[in-house]
């Protein structure tokens, strides 16, 4: 079963918390997930290429051209704002 | 006078051109309806009255100068709430997302928006699309129409209700393991998948982006291909999308009037876990095909016993590399919390009240199976198993012309009965999951009820681009 440490670790890294009480649940979740995907271990893949995507045509390219938005909704999209700028809570580092 | 709201596109688009009703009446009917019968369903997330008697009223306003109409012009749809309609809400049921408002519009609503469309609203789904039952929305819980008891399916489970409960014309979903077609199956409606890149993902937030793909869910056969012609096409936004169409005389090749087209039937889709019920129904319609004089051939598709692992491991890898963006800074919800520490801490917390558990667990399987030390032993693995499940595909249809089976192993299932066993829910995708791995095209169609009045869907899968075969083969389905 996957640990309690590795369940830490991977919300760190998807920056993610996770409560005491959810961690044992995670672990469950986890443990029977990946239990199963490890049948894919059966499959001979030694001579076998990646399927990444599946587009039909190589890269299609546009020109580069400036499009611009409505900037206005794009603020008004924002939480928070102040004189059209995007207000953030106030952050002292300590890391 | 015609009852209003069980019209299909084709119905209504001729009473708009005959002027017996007009698109404000026939719009209003259906915003009445909602009002009425939504409280029970809860199709819709939003309503979006005022954009929809507007876009009506320009369409009666040419109505009136005799001016010609597109095939939906006029007619109301809904919009699954992943997609986006400019200046309306689109949360993907997700409280990260719960006051968003679009910014411009997704390129499959700009092509329905110079068709004329009018939009409903937007429907309930799964969080993000990441679930088969509509009962992992942040929000609330969809209900079928059939049996409010039990669940619309999933994703697009809001979009499915809506066009099963006559709570619109059509809808658009999307499908990243199954997402229109089981609910379109449990909801007694028809739904398409197409190709992969053969509608623009522009606009539409992203799941799993190597699988996703925007689709129809409509009455009739149709009214699907309606949609689709509409809505397909490349498009300079989307690097995937393309313009690629089969030649005609390929796939005219076969068919049945000239009594030679070809049914494959995997020997895999009729094994253990498929519900009695539904095999029947399905055998059925096969016999059906058959008598019309198809030729019913059995294939075999190996690794399809290796899809879902496939599956999962790499829509929630991708998920946890699209969902990284949202950090609840720049738009979305922003946590209470006071007085963060780091900036860090304040990502962590956004992120963690915005998202959902079920959200939250696909993140971090796919963070893990990313994560270095495990991106060879799973993410690559997958994507090798993924080449042999589409291989497996194109070997069939070295055969057959399209492959008939069931588009869900189970009849649609009461609220909650699932939720305690997450592999069970994960494994009712073994049928559709492995066309998004091939990105083909399929369509389910309803081809039966159970004892208890359930429907049950047939799923048809073509190879790339013959989007078209599939309409031909599966409007036969009618007759029966």
């Amino acid at each position: 079963m996957i640990s309690e440490k590795e369940i830490k670790d991977i919300a760190k890294l998807a920056y993610l918390e996770i409560s005491e009480q959810e961690i044992e649940k995670l672990r469950k979740d986890f443990s029977s997930i990946l239990e199963y995907v490890d049948k894919l271990k059966e499959v001979d893949i030694s001579e076998i290429n990646e399927t990444a995507n599946l587009s039909k045509t190589e890269n299609i390219e546009r020109e580069d051209i400036a499009k611009r938005f409505d900037n206005k909704s794009l603020i008004e999209a924002m939480p928070k704002q102040k004189n059209r700028y995007l207000e953030v809570k106030k952050v002292l580092y300590n890391d | 006078m015609t009852n209003l709201t069980n019209l299909t596109i084709k119905q209504a688009n001729n009473g708009l051109k005959n002027k017996e009703f007009s698109s404000v009446e026939l719009t209003q009917a259906y915003l009445k309806k909602i009002k009425e019968k939504d409280k029970d369903i809860k199709a819709y997330i939003s309503i979006c009255e005022d954009l929809a008697i507007s876009e009506a009223k320009a369409v009666d306003e040419k109505i009136s100068k005799n001016k010609p109409l597109s095939e939906i012009e006029g007619i109301p749809c809904a919009i699954k709430d992943n997609i986006m309609i400019k200046g309306e809400k689109c949360t993907a049921a997700s409280k990260i997302l719960e006051n968003y408002t679009a910014i411009y519009d997704a390129t499959v609503i700009e092509k329905m928006k110079n068709a004329g469309a009018v939009f409903l609203g937007k429907t309930n789904l799964d969080e993000f699309a990441m679930g088969g039952s509509c009962e992992k929305s942040a929000f609330f819980i969809t209900k079928n129409p059939y049996d409010l008891e039990r669940v619309p399916g999933g994703s697009s489970g809001g979009s499915a209700a809506s066009v099963g409960g006559d709570l619109s014309v059509y809808a658009l979903g999307s499908d990243t393991g199954g997402s229109i077609r089981q609910p379109a199956s449990f909801c007694g409606a028809v739904g398409l998948k197409p190709t992969y890149g053969k509608v623009s993902r522009y606009g539409l937030i992203a799941y799993a982006s190597s699988l996703d793909q925007i689709g129809v869910i409509g009455k009739t056969v149709e009214d699907c291909e309606t949609v689709f012609n509409i809505i397909k096409g490349q498009d300079k936004l989307d690097s995937t999308s393309t313009d690629f169409e089969i030649s005609p005389s390929i796939l005219s090749c076969h068919s049945l009037e000239k009594g030679n087209l070809r049914i494959g039937i995997p020997k895999e889709y009729f094994s253990a876990g498929l519900d009695k019920e539904i095999e029947i129904s399905i055998k059925d319609a096969i016999n059906f095909y058959e008598k019309k004089g198809a030729e019913i051939i059995d294939i075999t598709l190996p690794h399809t016993e290796y899809a879902i692992a496939c599956y999962y491991i790499i829509a929630t890898s991708e998920a946890s590399a699209n969902l990284a963006r949202f950090d609840g800074l720049k738009y979305g919800a922003q946590s209470k919390i006071e007085n963060p520490q780091s900036i860090n801490e304040l990502y962590f917390k956004n992120r963690t009240d915005g998202f959902g558990a079920e959200v939250r667990k696909r993140i971090m399987l796919g963070t893990y199976t990313l994560s270095s030390g495990y991106y060879d032993a799973y993410y690559k693995r997958a994507l090798k198993v993924r080449t042999l499940v589409k291989q497996d595909f194109e070997k069939a249809f070295e055969k057959v012309d399209v492959i008939f089976g069931p588009t869900s192993p189970c009849l649609p299932f009461k609220i909650g009965e699932m939720s305690n066993d997450p592999l069970a829910m994960y494994l009712a995708d073994i049928y559709t999951a492995p066309v998004n791995l091939a990105g083909l095209p399929a369509i389910s169609i309803p081809c039966g009820k159970s004892k208890n009045g359930l429907p049950i869907g047939l799923q048809i899968t073509a190879p790339a681009f013959c989007e078209k075969r599939l309409f031909k083969i599966a409007q036969i389905m009618k007759e029966k």
